[in-house]
């Protein structure tokens, strides 16, 4: 998921201080967001993440690849991460030299990061996030020698490869987990923010509970509203919604809320004990199960794979190998980009009828709608 | 005398930024880099056109919303919410300027127009609170601050917003037209034959800043509003007395803080985004707390600081790509503005020693005589 | 000048103090100043505002440090470095502001600062029944466990004396106790006294109401212009001798002066009351009229309605009921500005507070009041040529000791920053000139000069308004004078024929106009 939050600093100069302070670490391994680097490189599935010496020993000139995360950076545990996985996997692999950037806490010189980048005759640009997309756009049309690589969005142009996912498949998958798995009928929806992005992952979970059980209740919600995205790192917030959620009679609960997502796990985990009963919550971008600590594992149905890793790694290989094309890619079903974890074997029961679904969406038998019914 | 202080008083920010300086090379050293490779990078990276108008661009906001913090300042009011207030004031100008369509400079200022009195108006709340209901400026500066986030997150989302292509994930305003845009100062580099370098825009509000610079200036120093703004905020009581009433100063500094606050993003606005996007600069009214103490809410010492805070802010890109943590110029800049609060401290007290000496040793013997005097009375 | 002490030279006294001198730029506080304090009496020090009495206690707390002279205790030279070393031999002060935590109880606030500790926790219990033995043993009764806001003035001074006492004070320096008490709160502090002297307690009382001295005191010293000027016991004085020792050994002479007053009313105050925000009527039906070339003096102990008075008349405060005339404009109720520009002129009865800033230069200070035109604007922009030039003139003609305007305020002794307030309000030539306590704090070259000053500006046709505490100056420079008390005007007098002593009684209630027609 997403970003970082903004830290709403009541005076500047203590700000300043603490981001300064808090920004070295990044070491932490709690509940929250996204894939750290090894967990996603362990449940990446068609990998082969060997130990083994790079194939290709750098040359006298290794290739850099620029980077240009979205604000939270690196050590995020979220989305950045994810995407620094997949560099971290190709800088292992093809022996590249990676540039990593961070824009300013108010994010407005993307633009000025990514031509910085270009001006250093860095061939290959990642730009992780939808926010960059007017910077992409206006810097790929002033380098048109370098290609950029955009994740989530789309760029019309020949030097930028869009990549973006359909979120909206894998989470009709873990919607119809979801439905198989409720006893009560009622199935919660957690966003991090209201924006269309979200919204995908609604829709396409909405649709997977209803193909299972059309007579389910959903109950949706979303932490914050743009332009305040701190509902992607709010997790006190995640343990409040999410235990309204169980008190309503929901009985699994899917958040698309980055590390405020660690709150429902929280509070899946509380509900259980202090009712003697057992909810699940679903986890989302990477396997959560992975994540959390052991006591939360329990509580974790299955997670919403989204393979931003995967996407950097690709377009790296497509690069090195001198087969770098501009346009969009789409990391779906068909490719394994997106999909659903069996970590922790709740789901072995009703994996059938989820392969069944899955298959279906890729034959197009099942069409899942990228915005939520009206 | 004069000069002697106005040389203790320009030591204060020096000795700040070496300390500064020396913080960051120990933080460096403990991470084992060297300070000075770092040092000597951003220097050489910030020598460029292309930084120098990065660094302009990033100081004149700064600049502009360290004057609306400073104007409070002088009254000894402290304006924590000139982040809503240019936040809520950007949002409203930037929805005005998509929505009419006016010839060229008209267009351009209705916005400015806009922003002043959305600016203004949110400021005045707090103003208004504490005079009629002694509600302190810090707590409503604070809260109201909470609700421009708010308000400017519901009204984008909800109303302000335009509709997007499908597959367009950012909420933001309509384009401004073309007419509503605020000329940049590139032309003005190809007029003394430097190349403007490609994808560089060198702001055009700068211009507006520096006015606004002076115009803070001849205001608050020059004219009988700001003698008694002044007067208000180093003796309240003295300047009640003086026919300056309390509560009616209180308003209009706000108003006229939340006025400067206002425009402290129109520059970024009609000059780069030309929209409300969900990347629109933020924190700038927290920062320009910071460059109000660091300038010492004085006209030219600000410009320096926000200029100082640019140069900071451009260089440290330089360093991620040398491997070195950026973080070490956030310590910097924080470092900065706590050790210069101290050290205007230390130095203002010792200049009103050394006055009251120097007066007392003058009229020392004015009491001595007198006191001969009145030994060959008695 | 030689103390007129009955007590035989036997006994050592509690604390002497030879030939002390303390010098501040501009003024000598104390100069040459004797006093000798006999163990287990009661020593009153009276002397006028200014005439150098908390200057000496602080001298002898500790607070500060004379230039010359030396101070014995118990026949030992002592020399203070800070109140902490006073405290060390036995000395203790209860200032005339209580320094008391409200928030805290009284046991809290009594050990605060000497907290009993026992390992690393507090021993309250200790304390507690230390403060109850200590009570009981000098009649000093207070509920260890209250909070201190709850506690009536009173009480909370009587707190502040077991704070002391509780330290192992034996001399008791009481600065000014009684201006903060009611008459009964008074009679009750003088019981404590009298208990405190029969347990052995040696007590320097502080004040500059007569009555009370002689009550209370077993010997008084007086002091006058920072100088001890006699000590005397109180049965061998009445009221008005001391009184005459406090001012000078002849009551000022009112000069013969040719009377300038005209028959123009320049201000008229008629039926003015005031009433605060706890809704006390702070001025109560004040009626008076000054006319040009007339100097009404209103004479008062502080805290009776002056300052609401000065700033009901300037517009500062807002007049419940009544009006103000100035010339013949209403200006009740209107706002400062405007009543200042209409020609009223305002010397504050605390400079610091609300005649000065402070760190700005002397010029900005020139234009405080002043800055609605000439010669300090020019349109809408300050004239900043044209402030200097005034300041220029002002530190001329009034004799302010400042090297030039761009120095800062603070920079100036006391008396030539009360020059520069003065300076600045005659030169602008009010019609109405409002001079509240006008030479408080000063010295006697700088007091004299503003004198000259109002005399100079009543002949040239001023109206003016003086508020004092200095009866000589009222005395002599007034052509009627009235009487404030709690908010009232209870007496006009003729100061050609008043006493002090009369004054004093009018002001303090003992007499007034009603009983004596």
């Amino acid at each position: 998921m997403r970003r970082y939050t903004k830290l709403f600093a009541l005076v500047s100069v203590l700000a300043l201080v603490a981001a300064a302070c808090g920004g070295g670490g990044g070491e932490t391994t709690t509940t929250a967001g996204e894939a750290p680097t090894t967990e996603t490189t362990a449940a990446a599935p068609e990998e082969t993440t060997t130990t083994a010496p790079p194939e290709t020993t750098p040359p006298e000139e290794a290739v850099k690849v620029g980077m240009v995360f979205d604000i939270g950076g690196r050590g995020d545990q979220s989305f950045n991460d994810a995407a620094a996985a997949g560099l971290d996997r190709a800088v292992a692999d093809f022996g590249i030299e990676p540039l990593e950037l961070e824009p300013s806490a108010g994010g407005e010189n993307r633009e000025e990061l990514l031509r910085l980048l270009s001006e250093q005759g860095v061939p290959l640009i990642f730009a992780i996030g939808f926010l960059f997309t007017d910077s992409v756009a206006a810097a790929a049309a002033d380098f048109p020698d370098t290609k950029y690589g955009l994740i989530d969005s789309v760029v019309d142009a020949p030097n930028v490869a869009s990549l973006v996912f359909a979120e909206e498949q894998g989470s009709f998958l873990v919607g119809a987990a979801a439905a198989l798995k409720s006893q009560t009928g009622k199935i919660g929806f957690i966003g991090g923010v209201e924006i269309d992005l979200i919204k995908k992952f609604q829709a396409g979970f909405e649709a997977g509970v209803k193909a299972v059980n059309p007579d389910a209740e959903i109950i949706v919600q979303y932490v914050s509203q743009p332009p305040d995205f701190s509902g992607f790192n709010d997790p006190a917030r995640g343990r409040e919604i999410g235990t309204a959620m169980y008190e309503q009679g929901a009985d699994v609960v899917y958040h698309a809320a980055g590390g405020t997502g660690g709150g429902l796990f929280e509070a899946a985990k509380e509900y259980s004990e202090a009712n003697n009963t057992q909810v699940w919550a679903i986890g989302v971008d990477s396997d959560q199960y992975n994540q959390v600590d052991d006591a939360l594992k329990p509580y974790i149905l299955t997670s919403m794979l989204k393979r931003v890793d995967v996407a950097v790694y690709n377009t790296i290989e497509a690069f090195v190998n001198g087969e770098f094309q501009g346009g969009i890619v789409v990391f779906d079903l068909s490719v394994d980009g997106v999909g659903y974890s069996t970590s922790g074997g709740f789901v072995d029961d009703i994996v059938d009828q989820l392969e069944d679904f899955k298959a279906k969406i890729i034959s197009g038998e099942i069409e899942v709608p990228t915005a939520p019914a009206a | 005398m004069r000069w002697r202080t106005v040389a203790l008083r320009a030591l204060a920010p020096i000795t700040a930024v070496v300390f500064a300086l020396l913080v960051a090379s120990v933080a460096l050293v403990l991470v084992d880099r060297n300070p000075l490779t770092a040092f000597v990078e951003m220097a050489k990276f910030a020598a460029t056109l292309k930084s120098f108008i990065s660094i302009m661009n990033r100081a004149y906001p700064l600049y502009i919303s360290a004057i609306a913090v400073a104007i409070g300042f002088k009254m000894g009011l402290f304006n924590i919410g000139v982040e809503g207030q240019y936040l809520f004031a950007s949002l409203l100008a930037a929805w005005v300027a998509a929505s009419i369509a006016l010839p060229g400079p008209l267009h351009v200022l209705v916005v400015l127009l806009v922003a002043i009195v959305v600016g203004s108006a949110w400021s005045g709340i707090a103003g208004v609170l504490k005079v009629t209901r002694g509600v302190h400026e810090v707590i409503s500066t604070i809260m109201l601050n909470f609700i421009a986030f708010g308000l400017v997150s519901w009204l984008l989302a909800n109303f302000l917003r335009q509709e997007n292509q499908p597959g367009d994930l950012i909420i933001k305003t309509a384009e401004i037209p073309a007419s509503g845009r605020f000329p940049s100062l590139n032309p003005l580099l190809a007029a003394i034959g430097l190349e403007p370098p490609r994808g560089s825009t060198w702001q055009g509000f700068l211009v507006v800043a520096v006015l606004l610079g002076i115009g803070y200036y001849l205001l608050v120093w020059r004219t009988r509003f700001g003698y008694e703004l002044r007067a208000s905020g180093i003796n309240p009581g003295a300047a009640r007395a003086a026919g300056v009433d309390p509560n009616a100063m209180v308003v209009k500094t706000m108003l006229l803080s939340g006025a400067f606050a206002g425009l402290v993003a129109i520059g970024p606005l009609l000059g780069f985004f030309n929209r409300y996007t969900l990347d629109f600069p933020r924190q700038l009214g927290f920062i320009g707390i910071g460059i109000a103490l660091l300038g010492r809410n004085h006209p030219v010492g600000m410009f320096l600081g926000a200029v100082l805070w640019g140069f900071m802010d451009r260089s440290a890109q330089i360093l991620d790509l040398n491997d070195i943590p950026r973080e070490i110029v956030q310590i910097m800049q924080g470092v900065i503005v706590l050790a210069v609060v101290i050290a205007y401290e230390v130095v203002t007290r010792f200049v009103e020693r050394e006055q009251v000496r120097a007066a007392a040793a003058a009229t020392a013997i004015e009491a001595e005589q007198q006191e001969a005097e009145e030994a060959r009375t008695s | 000048m030689e103390a007129m002490t009955g007590t035989g030279a036997a006994v050592t006294p509690a604390v002497e103090l030879v030939a002390i001198t303390k010098r501040f730029p501009g003024v000598i506080a104390n100069r040459d100043v004797h006093l000798r304090v006999m163990p287990g009496e009661v020593h009153a020090v009276v002397g006028e505002n200014g005439a150098g009495k908390s200057t000496l206690m602080k001298i002898l707390y500790g607070m500060q440090q004379p230039d010359e002279g030396a101070i014995l205790v118990d026949g030992t030279e002592q020399r203070f470095r800070s109140p902490k070393d006073a405290i060390d031999v036995g000395i203790g002060m209860v200032h005339q502001h209580f320094m008391l935590a409200d928030n805290l109880t009284v046991l809290e606030n009594v050990v605060l600062g000497s907290e009993p500790a026992k390992g690393f926790a507090l021993d309250f219990q200790s304390a507690r029944s230390d403060i109850v033995s200590l009570g009981e043993r000098y009649g000093l009764v207070v509920d260890p466990d209250v909070l201190v806001e709850e506690l009536a003035v009173g009480e909370r001074q009587r707190v502040e004396i077991l704070k002391v006492l509780y330290r192992g004070a034996r001399i008791l320096i009481l600065d000014e106790p009684t201006a903060v008490l009611v008459p009964q709160e008074v009679d009750e502090l003088f019981e404590n006294l009298r208990g405190l002297k029969s347990e052995g307690v040696t007590i320097i009382f502080i004040s500059h109401k007569l009555d009370e001295v002689l009550t209370i005191a077993d010997q008084i010293t007086v002091m006058r212009g920072g100088r001890t000027v006699a000590t005397v016991a109180p049965e061998e004085v009445d009221a008005h001798r001391l009184a005459e020792l406090m001012v000078g050994s002849e009551l000022p002479t009112p000069e013969i002066r040719e009377s300038t007053v005209t028959d123009v009313v320049e201000l008229d105050v008629d039926g003015l009351t005031v009433v605060n925000d706890e809704g006390r009527r702070v001025l109560d039906d004040v009626s008076f009229s000054i006319r040009r070339g007339e100097v009404l003096g209103i004479a008062g102990v502080e805290g009776n309605g002056q300052r609401e008075l000065v700033d009901a008349l300037v517009g500062i405060l807002r007049v419940s009921e009544g009006r103000v005339r100035l010339g013949d404009e209403d200006v009740t109720n209107r706002p400062t500005a405007q009543i200042r520009q209409l020609g009223v002129g305002l010397i504050p009865e605390d400079r610091h507070r609300q005649g000065l800033l402070l760190p700005s230069p002397l010029w900005e200070n020139a234009m405080l009041g002043h800055q609605f035109g000439s010669p300090f604007m020019n349109g809408v922009w300050v004239d900043r040529a044209g402030a200097r030039r005034r300041t220029r003139e002002i530190i001329e003609r009034f004799g302010v000791k400042a090297p030039g305007p761009d120095i800062p305020a603070v920079a100036l002794s006391g008396g030539n920053q009360q020059k520069l307030v003065v300076g600045r309000e005659m030169i602008a030539q009010p019609q109405v000139l409002i001079a509240a306590q006008p030479t408080r704090g000063i010295d006697v070259g700088a007091q004299a000069a503003v004198w000259e000053q109002i005399r100079v500006a009543r002949a040239a046709g001023m109206a003016i308004l003086l508020i004092s505490a200095d009866l000589e100056e009222l005395i002599g420079l007034s052509d009627s004078l009235k009487v404030i008390l709690r908010g009232r005007l209870v007496a006009t007098l003729d100061p050609r024929s008043v006493t002090p002593e009369e004054l004093g009684g009018y002001m303090t209630g003992v007499r007034s106009q009603e009983a004596d027609a």
